[in-house]
């Protein structure tokens, strides 16, 4: 009888170091996969350090004094949060209150312990009502024609147009000095604000003044997207018929028409010229990403993969990529693809993605991301920004002692704001987009679901 | 087919056996009779060469060290009570001679009548010094920017007029929105390292770059096309300051790609 080679079954000592080693790899890959690929946020310019001297009342009664106050906090904040300048701490300030140009002394803003590049300064009365606001900004290092920007602003008095005439000289400010970019000190943020059982979309500045109230609507809505000429609004709002996508005209004050075509309808994303809108729908009895025209007519579905596909945002640069969310693999997943629906790519390589926000140089895509989704998993759901064209990725936000979700970007691509849960309550946080500068901007505990405005 | 094993008892296994308890009583016995053998006759531990391989110590109250303190007559430094020291006797001293200093003659030192006169008749030149004193000229303004970045070393300048000088915050303004706007991974690594494109461009009254045009190429056409494509995003620097009269600037803008 013909005898076959006996095969040595592994012995058991071999199968445990066999285990033992493959755990190992196993953990020095995933600790290799965790290492952050930085994407270079700074260009490597200085910031320009600039001083705000205290605007020179022209009157000592109250109300001056009240407008000079809110004036000077409001432009020094503009200009310490605009994320391209070293602001002079007031303490290192002159004591002296230069009003006009004559009452100027450079040098006592270019030496030391000021040594301020540049400085802003000017005068404030209350004439015949009005603010009136005369201001002018200095390059302290050219002594033969120093002045860069002079301004004159008047408006009716009051708290809210002296806070305007503010971003109004910080906005000028920053166009001049950061190389063409304009300033965001006038931009608003929409966001969803929980009140008594029901969600409305509020308005507010981008510091967070000003919080008002935008929708009367009594029921829940969510995801508020700004049109890019700023008159309309559009927002998923649960109806009788369900969710469907509404919009509110900012410029006649009430609702505007917006075909409901049945389904499950949310996250509307403006196309850049406005023309055309982009969201999810249900109505086949999966959702897919639909685009009609800024009425809401003459709808065509561009994604077909059955499992959801939601939160389509436009690339803001050429209006001709879309960015959203799909389940089609399991988890929730980052892709992109051309606005015919063709080239799609998978940008996420795992975890659990939402919210996607295109920035405005269409260079880099904001969202949110779980990259350990999963029972017991380390971590926690954070923003992460990712370059589209090398798919590298940086993580902004740490231990922020919450879930973090819905970035949105600043029209300048400075700054994103983005929503913080801590379970019992969401905030309304905005920092500089390179996670540094973060700060609350609403404390109510029921603010959720930002979206910057386009200008 | 099944295979089956007779086990069965033999003769030659109680030999076996018998062997077996045999040798293992021997061996057993053997280390009986070593062990009583090296207890009668061996060494024990300690019991002789005490003096070799061991280490005896004794405790002691101090150790005698040598001391290093030199004797000294000083009655402070002894254990011994001193005396008590003898009076001082007054020293006398002898009163001085009157001639035993000589005095001499007092002698009138002569005025030196002040000089009046210049002891240079001629001037002298200086040369005039490079240096600029601290606090009483204003900062040195350069018309060129210049930035490090991670993949090289970029550099920006306005050639024609002062323009670059009065208006610095400009140019770097410009720097900061190009450097922006250029993406680094559109150039070949490989290929663009070591190189260096030099830009022209032109800006106008508005903040519009217009008119780009490679002045000097690299040899890497993705460098090259990178660079072009970085200017090509920009839509505006800001407009020209308000005090610049001309109705556009012609820019230059310097790559070194040098990857560290």
């Amino acid at each position: 009888m013909k005898q076959t080679p006996r095969k040595h079954a592994p012995s058991r000592t071999f199968r445990i170091l066999c285990s033992l080693g493959l755990t190992v790899f196993a953990f020095c890959t995933a600790a290799r996969a965790q290492d952050w690929v930085h994407i270079e946020s700074s260009n490597g310019v200085d910031r320009i350090r600039i001083a705000a001297a205290g605007f020179k009342p022209l009157a000592a009664d109250a109300a001056t004094q009240n407008y000079k106050h809110l004036f000077d906090v409001t432009l020094y904040s503009d200009l310490n949060s605009a994320g391209i300048f070293d602001l002079v701490s007031q303490s290192l300030a002159p004591e002296s209150t230069p009003g006009t140009p004559a009452e100027m002394v450079v040098a006592q803003w270019s030496a030391a312990p000021a040594s301020a590049a540049m400085v802003a300064f000017g005068s404030l009365s209350v004439n015949g009502g009005n603010v009136v606001v005369n201001g002018w900004l200095y390059d302290t290092k050219n002594t033969v024609d120093p002045k860069v920007l002079g301004a004159q602003y008047s408006e009716p008095a009051s708290d809210e147009s002296t806070r305007h005439i503010a971003h109004e000289f910080a906005d000028e400010i920053i166009l001049r000095l950061g190389g063409g970019l304009p300033g965001i000190a006038e931009t608003h943020i929409y966001y969803v604000n929980a009140h008594g059982g029901n969600k409305e979309i509020w308005e507010m500045d981008y510091d967070g003044q000003s919080q008002h109230q935008i929708t009367h609507l009594d029921t829940i809505t969510l995801s508020p997207r700004i049109s890019p000429d700023g008159n309309r609004l559009a927002f998923a709002s649960l109806g009788h018929d369900g969710w469907n996508i509404r919009v509110y005209s900012m410029l006649l004050g009430r609702m505007v028409s917006f075909p409901a075509i049945g389904g499950t309808n949310l996250s509307p994303a403006w196309s850049s010229d406005g023309r055309q809108i982009a969201f999810s729908s249900s109505r086949s009895g999966d959702p897919e990403i639909y685009i009609g025209d800024e009425a809401g007519n003459n709808l065509r579905r561009i994604t077909s993969y059955r499992g959801p596909d939601v939160s389509p945002v436009w690339n803001p640069r050429t209006s001709s990529q879309i960015a959203w969310i799909s389940g089609r693999t399991g988890l929730p997943q980052l892709y992109i693809m051309d606005s015919d629906g063709t080239n799609v790519q998978r940008m996420t390589d795992g975890g659990y993605a939402t919210s996607p926000s295109w920035s405005p140089n269409g260079q880099f895509i904001a969202f949110a991301w779980d990259r350990k989704y999963g029972p017991g998993a380390p971590g926690g759901q954070d923003i992460y920004v990712m370059e589209v064209a090398t798919k590298k990725w940086i993580q902004l936000t740490h231990d922020t002692g919450g879930r973090c979700d819905f970035p949105s970007w600043s029209p300048d691509g400075r700054h994103i704001v983005f929503e913080s849960d801590t379970g019992r309550s969401s905030d309304i946080w905005t920092m500089l987009a390179d996670g540094t500068g973060r700060h609350k901007l609403t404390t109510g505990g029921t603010g959720t679901m930002p979206n910057w405005s386009w200008k | 087919m099944a295979t089956r094993i007779h086990i069965a008892a033999s003769p030659a296994g109680n030999t076996n056996l018998a062997g077996s308890f045999f040798l293992h009583v021997l061996f057993a016995g053997s280390i009986v009779l070593f062990a009583y053998m090296h207890h009668a006759f061996g060494h024990s531990w300690g019991d002789s060469n005490q003096n070799v391989g061991a280490i005896q110590a004794s405790m002691v109250d101090a150790i005698p060290l040598p001391s290093d303190a030199t004797p000294t007559d000083n009655v402070l430094a002894t254990d011994n009570p001193s005396k008590a020291p003898a009076p001082l006797t007054p020293a006398t001293v002898a009163k001085p001679q009157p001639d035993e200093v000589l005095i001499q003659n007092k002698t009138k030192p002569t005025k030196i009548a002040e000089r009046t006169t210049p002891q240079n008749l001629h001037p002298q030149t200086v040369a005039p010094s490079d240096r600029i004193p601290a606090g009483e000229a204003p900062g040195m303004r350069i018309a060129v920017s210049t930035v490090q970045l991670a993949t090289g070393t970029s550099q920006m300048s306005v050639p024609a007029g002062d323009f670059g000088s009065r208006y610095a915050y400009y140019v770097n303004g410009m720097h900061h929105t190009v450097t922006n706007n250029w993406w680094q991974q559109e150039a070949d690594p490989r290929a663009s390292n070591g190189r260096s494109v030099t830009l022209l461009f032109d800006v106008l009254r508005d903040g519009t770059p217009t008119n780009v045009r490679v002045e000097k190429a690299s040899n890497s056409p993705s460098l090259d096309i990178s660079a072009k494509h970085a200017l090509q995003r920009v839509e505006s620097f800001g407009p020209l300051p308000d005090t610049y009269r001309g109705d556009r600037i012609t820019v230059e803008y310097t790559f070194d790609y040098q990857l560290h």
